[in-house]
């Protein structure tokens, strides 16, 4: 059992008079995959923007409880939220690479964060990125061509390397191949396989193949409640809540 | 009703849609056809103006200088007597009373034209030279064939001995047409035959420069901050729907606001492109608004979370990512305000651009005129000389104004990003 990177307690967010969340308590463990599903409007991606606290965004949105990471409190005010992303990256449901070149798009984190000082190491932070990302072979070529013309599932393993090229403790994939046609999807998810070696990986998805595929552990939400999560096998072979076993059957979502 | 019978319906109706359109689309056109048509048949005889081939004898008795005498003492130099002895040549006359219409034919400028031709060829004296000789407003506009000449004398301002030598010089070829530098070159004029733009352009460009310089600046930082920074609530709901206000308001208001804040309380000088400048800036600011924020608007928030997500600061993320995608269609918000902004007249009027200048202004804080409202003045004016300059000074605002809509339409294809 890996240590626990980010833990929740209690944890409410709420869009205006409508609460999203009630009283999620959640750990996540270190180098390990953990696979969000439950139906749409469930509050598993309100849950991962809690983590690197994009719902700062939303105007209306208002998040109690607590967070930690690493014992430090992440929903906290005085938190400098752009270091807290720049050790927390994401990948979106559609994929988002800036309308920049291909360079550009990972080289971006690494200069705002003051990483990679010349153009060399700039190059190799790239190079390294994509390559993760498993996406060098393809685009080595064509680094100066812009991010926007790759096909959909290259431009996912773009943002995913985007994402890795600051160099994050976690990332976060809010239904990263919702988007993508099957061959895509295999990649990605050979590519998350690969990824949780160095990261701790938290991934929403609607897929339970690709969640019994990918992930270690899985939890459950249902209209905004953490139903159940346990271990990716318990969950899908024998679940202790009925709501679960109805879900993951099919019956209901 | 059967379902072919449904079916035919709904075609019919798609057809009839389709016919209504174009018909829509042509009768659109042909009222611009027939606006072009009119100012152009009008306007286009503006650029040529009427000089008159004369035969100057720079006679050394009537001028007080020498050849080789230095450029300031030709200036100071009196050309008046070998102009008036040199142009009552153009054709043989009786008496005095004959010799005053014959040189009515002739510009008021004369004098100065011949002077310019003595300057430019510093030695002349006791020579001839032929010139060519602007001619009066009236023998121009006879000579475009603006002016009948079938009316009984006495309801002409061109006499019927004034025709005669009219048709004595075209007979002998001495009649002519040549570009008109004076409408591009001069101020305005009471001689329609010397009257042109050059002070109206130069006005209008330094109001537009002002403008510019004031409006999309403030413009563009504060639909930045409105758009992207300032929390949305009561006061900025308020401030947005009086923006849209502010874009609806006669630009008259605005001319009343200048006469009293501008020129009243702060004492700016009347009738400055500083002024008008100003004034078209606060005119301009909420039509640069609307566009720019629309601009910002429609960058997908996908683009900012992007940026937010891999650590940019809200800063950054606007600054490196959301501005430069919505940088095309501010400027071509931009370029269509200004556009409104150079055909605009009423404030302009009244600020006082519409005091009679004649020099040409040097610097924004000149007295000056401005291209619409130089259209405006010459329109009133009776002399038949002026209908055609009113003409074609609408060609030339007509034109900048397709050239800067056509701009902000290649700048808006060419530098917008697909982000999909």
């Amino acid at each position: 059992m890996n240590n626990i990177k980010i833990k929740s307690k209690n944890l409410n967010v709420y869009y205006g008079e409508k609460q999203a969340l009630y009283d999620v308590n959640l750990d996540l463990n270190e180098k390990e995959v953990t696979a969000l599903i439950g139906p749409s409007g469930c509050g598993k991606s309100t849950f991962i923007r809690c983590i690197n606290r994009m719902n700062d965004v939303i105007d209306i949105c208002k998040v109690t409880g607590n967070i930690e990471m690493d014992g430090i409190e992440i929903n906290d005010k005085d938190l400098d939220v752009v270091s807290l992303r720049e050790r927390v990256g994401m990948v979106f449901q559609k994929p988002n690479p800036f309308p920049k070149s291909i360079y550009d798009n990972v080289s971006y984190g690494p200069k705002i964060h003051g990483k990679g000082e010349s153009k060399n190491e700039l190059d190799e932070i790239v190079e390294h990125s994509l390559k993760k990302a498993a996406l060098w072979e393809e685009v080595k070529d064509r680094l100066e061509e812009p991010g926007t013309s790759l096909s959909g599932g290259q431009q996912q393993r773009l943002c995913i390397a985007r994402a890795i090229s600051v160099n994050p403790e976690v990332i976060l994939m809010d239904e990263p191949c919702s988007a993508l046609d099957p061959i895509a999807t295999a990649k990605i998810e050979e590519l998350i396989d690969e990824l949780k070696k160095t990261y701790t990986i938290v991934i929403v998805t609607h897929s339970m193949a690709q969640a019994v595929r990918v992930s270690q552990k899985t939890g459950f939400f249902h209209l905004g409640k953490l139903i159940e999560v346990g271990k990716t096998e318990k969950i899908f072979k024998n679940p202790d809540n009925k709501m679960t076993q109805d879900y993951i059957t099919g019956r209901f979502g | 009703m059967t379902k072919e019978e449904r079916l035919k319906k709904r075609h019919k109706a798609e057809k009839r849609f389709r016919f209504y359109g174009v018909v829509s689309i042509l009768v659109a056109l042909l009222f611009v056809l027939i606006l072009v048509q009119n100012i152009f048949s009008k306007g286009s005889s503006a650029f040529k103006k009427t000089v008159i081939n004369v035969e100057i004898f720079f006679d050394q008795e009537l001028l007080e200088i020498k050849n080789g005498a230095s450029e300031n003492e030709i200036i100071e130099a009196d050309f008046y007597d070998v102009a008036i002895e040199s142009l009552i040549k153009a054709y043989p006359t009786k008496n005095l009373k004959e010799e005053n219409q014959l040189l009515k034919l002739f510009s008021g400028d004369a004098e100065f034209e011949i002077k310019q031709a003595f300057l430019d060829n510093n030695n002349l004296i006791g020579k001839k030279i032929n010139l060519n000789i602007t001619a009066s407003d009236d023998i121009d506009q006879l000579h475009k064939g603006n002016y009948p000449r079938d009316l009984p004398e006495d309801r002409r301002r061109i006499s019927d001995f004034q025709l005669v030598i009219y048709d004595f010089l075209v007979e002998n070829d001495k009649i002519g047409k040549n570009f008109n530098n004076y409408f591009f070159k001069n101020g305005d004029s009471r001689d329609p035959e010397l009257a042109g733009i050059g002070g109206a352009l130069v006005g209008s460009f330094y109001s537009i420069l002002i403008c510019l310089l004031l409006a999309f600046p403030v413009a563009v930082l504060a639909s930045i901050y409105l758009e992207e920074f300032a929390p949305k609530n009561k006061i900025t709901d308020f401030i947005e729907i009086n923006i849209n206000n502010l874009a609806a308001v006669p630009s008259i208001v605005y001319g009343l606001l200048a006469l009293q804040i501008l020129l009243a309380t702060i004492q700016l000088p009347r009738s400055t492109p500083l002024v008008a400048g100003i004034t078209l800036a606060l005119m301009t600011l909420p039509r640069i608004i609307i566009p720019c924020r629309a601009s910002l608007k429609a960058v997908p928030p996908s683009i900012r979370e992007g940026a937010l997500a891999v650590g940019a600061s809200k800063f950054q993320s606007v600054f490196h990512h959301v501005v430069p995608l919505a940088l095309p269609g501010t400027l071509s918000g931009t370029i269509i305000g200004l556009a409104q902004a150079l055909g605009e007249t009423a404030p302009l009027i009244l600020i006082g651009m519409v005091a009679f200048v004649v020099d040409i202004p040097s610097s924004p804080v000149d007295p000056s005129s401005s291209l619409p409202v130089q259209v405006y003045l010459w329109s009133e004016s009776a002399e038949r000389g002026f209908v055609e300059k009113t003409s074609a000074t609408i060609m030339m605002l007509l034109s900048f104004l397709i050239v800067m809509n056509f701009l902000a339409v290649y700048l808006r294809q060419k530098f917008e990003k697909r982000w999909n």
